[in-house]
């Protein structure tokens, strides 16, 4: 009996020391496979999400939209369109290593040469010299300072000869099925131990894992009307996407259109996650409402068009219904076709539609609506340009400057594209975990995810 | 033309449609790593199935294909099982994971399989019943052995891509993931070297199958 005792003496306050707690992550998932982690590779919104997780940028963007120090502690632009940058000294990659310029030469000249470079980052560089003075890099571009600082807020830097490396607040492991990143020892310092990231692909499963608590933060899916369940609470913010419809045909069309959204959508169908566009340019990057000024009459009816669309999207399908139903109204028919997502991009570069319509997330900068205007813009699929393009896109500075407003008007009179509905992010947050939401999600800003915290730490 | 010869040719039309698969993405996506990691549990899912299947059609005969329970098991899509089995799933037990995919996996494609393979099996009326249970017996074995190799042979390519929808639901992305995201991102490559592993695969059974002259 007695070494019973003395062996539950020692016992006992071995058990009533605190344990170890397992690391709090945080479970979010994906929509969509987002490939490999890689620096010059990769491309799609949830590769920017791992990018922005794993990796830093010389300038970020704050969540209210302005250039922010990331691992450029200060830069300088000079008289010859260069920016200077002066790198902070303790940045590091996992492996222990500083972040140097040579690293940030060799991330900007490998995204101009890799024939498989992200599009996006390579449209950014296009025509961009870097180099090395005195130990700090520096990027030359022939577009304004302003812009190529925004821009470059989407280019992290990757260690030399190592695409899949970055400094970021968080490290990177794949797991089978899981996306994992740990916290690091970084400049931000995150406060939450990691997140940890699960592929579901079916709006329901997301739902349901939200309502069982498998999941801290996961958007509710739209056509369903849930209860916040208790453990959530419900967070919306703009964003800066569109439900935009490309016309091949005129602007007859868009004219129509851009009466037709005022009405045609009913307020329930919509929800909390859109609402009718009111200009041609997304008003989250503080453009003003600015109406189609073609001085044409409007066309008349009976008319018949086509509209191609993604397949597969239930909520878009309504919407594109009740446009039917509002075009019917006016005597013209509407004929709706669905094609899957790489048969539509196919039909838009090639210009093969009479009107089509996709989701679009613009980039956290106000250039990002020369994409429709550019002669080579990824969005310009009708050939739009004008002699007036390329002086007026020379002056533009800073948004909802004259020189926009100008330029806006230009597009204004012949436009190629209008938007149907601004979309909101409507989001399900464990309720003692803090986030910073912004207009680019709760990730593409800084500090993005290293700056939440769970309330009860 | 040769068995041989127009199961080529067929296998020849996939991979040239794998090569020439037609649309193009809007933003360039690298394609995913190949998920080696769900090899494994997709090998323990078709080897059960590869089991489980032929043991209830030997059980049950070549009655089972008419049988009306089996064909109401049958008849729920996977979509119902993997929606069924998310709601049921307690939520302290955490996600569903692997072991929740192989059971909805299981649920879903067994009833199918067994009631394939009876239809397969020939009648046994007046014989072998007339010789009593135990020649049933060995003529359902004898039939089932003949019968399995193109029995997974022919289902093998539905088992390894119809998983997509569970995978989809439960968050437990394999081999039905990988080749949906494939076609989703245009990585022709890839879809090609699934269309000759699946036909590797066929012309191997194939091989193993050959008739007893």
């Amino acid at each position: 009996m007695r070494p019973l005792l003395l062996a539950l003496c020692l016992l006992l306050p071995l058990s009533l020391t605190p344990l170890p707690l397992a690391a709090q992550m945080v479970e979010e998932s994906l929509g969509r496979d987002p490939g490999p982690l890689d620096f010059i590779q990769g491309d799609s919104y949830e590769q920017w999400i791992l990018q922005s997780l794993a990796g830093d940028a010389l300038v970020g963007l704050g969540p209210d939209g302005r250039v922010v120090p990331r691992l450029a502690s200060s830069w300088k632009a000079q008289k010859d369109g260069a920016i200077h940058f002066t790198l902070r000294p303790d940045a590091r990659y996992p492996d222990g290593a500083s972040v140097s310029a040579e690293d940030v030469v060799w991330t900007v000249r490998e995204l101009l040469r890799h024939p498989q470079a992200s599009a996006t980052k390579r449209a950014i560089l296009e025509g961009a010299e870097v180099g090395v003075d005195q130990g700090r890099p520096w990027i030359r571009s022939r577009k304004p300072a302003g812009r190529l600082l925004m821009e470059l807020a989407r280019v992290p830097i990757a260690q030399r000869g190592h695409p899949e490396r970055g400094s970021g607040p968080f490290a990177f492991r794949k797991e089978p099925g899981a996306w994992v990143f740990t916290r690091r020892d970084h400049f931000l310092k995150p406060r939450i131990d990691g997140i940890r990231f699960r592929l579901l692909a079916d709006p329901g499963a997301v739902m349901t894992a939200l309502q069982k608590g498998w999941l801290h933060i996961g958007a509710p899916a739209t056509r369903r009307q849930a209860e916040v369940p208790p453990t959530h609470r419900l967070l919306t913010q703009p964003m800066h996407a569109q439900l935009v419809v490309w016309s091949r045909t005129g602007v007859g069309q868009l004219q129509l259109l851009e009466r037709w959204r005022r009405d045609a959508f009913p307020p329930q169908l919509l929800g909390q996650n859109a609402r009718p566009s009111r200009g041609l340019w997304p008003e989250t990057l503080g453009f003003e409402t600015q109406a189609i000024d073609a001085g044409a009459a409007l066309p008349k009816g009976p008319g018949s068009w086509t509209l191609h669309y993604v397949a597969g999207d239930e909520s878009i399908e309504k919407l594109l219904l009740a446009l039917r139903e509002r075009a019917r109204k006016d005597g013209f028919h509407l004929q709706l076709i669905p094609l899957e997502q790489g048969l539509l991009g196919e039909r838009l570069h090639k210009g093969d539609f009479q009107l089509a319509c996709a989701v679009v997330v613009f980039d956290p900068h106000p250039w990002a609506v020369l994409e429709y205007l550019e002669p080579k813009g990824p969005m310009n699929f009708s050939g739009w340009q004008h002699p007036r393009l390329a002086e007026l896109s020379a002056r533009l500075q800073q948004g909802g400057e004259f020189d926009w407003r100008n330029l806006q008007s230009l597009w204004a009179r012949n436009p190629a594209a209008l938007p149907l509905l601004d979309f909101r992010s409507v989001i399900w947050v464990d309720r003692n975990l803090q986030v910073v939401p912004s207009p680019m999600g709760l990730y593409l800003h800084t500090p993005g995810a290293a700056g939440w915290r769970w309330s009860r730490e | 033309m040769s068995r041989i010869t127009a199961g080529l040719v067929v296998w020849g039309l996939g991979l040239a449609l794998a090569l020439g698969l037609p649309g193009s993405v809007w933003r360039q996506a690298a394609p995913p790593g190949f998920p080696w990691a769900a090899v494994g549990p997709t090998i323990l899912a078709v080897g059960t199935l590869s089991l489980l299947a032929p043991l209830v059609a030997w059980r049950g005969g070549p009655g089972l294909a008419s049988r009306r329970s089996l064909a109401l098991l049958e008849a729920p899509p996977d979509l119902l099982w993997a929606g069924l089995l998310l709601a049921l799933w307690p939520a302290a037990w955490g996600p569903p994971g692997l072991g929740g995919w192989l059971v909805a996996f299981l649920v879903a494609a067994l009833p199918g399989e067994a009631r394939w393979l009876a239809q397969a099996m020939p009648a046994e009326h007046p014989f072998p019943q007339a010789w009593g249970r135990a020649a049933v017996n060995r003529v359902r074995w004898l039939v089932l052995l003949r019968l399995w190799g193109r029995w997974t042979t022919a289902r093998l390519p539905v088992w390894l891509t119809a998983t997509l929808v569970l995978e989809r639901i439960l968050g437990v992305p394999g081999l039905g993931t990988d080749w949906m995201t494939r076609v989703a991102v245009r990585d022709r490559a890839g879809l090609a070297g699934w269309i000759l592993a699946l036909a590797l695969l066929w012309l191997l059974s194939h091989r193993l199958d050959r008739e007893v002259a």
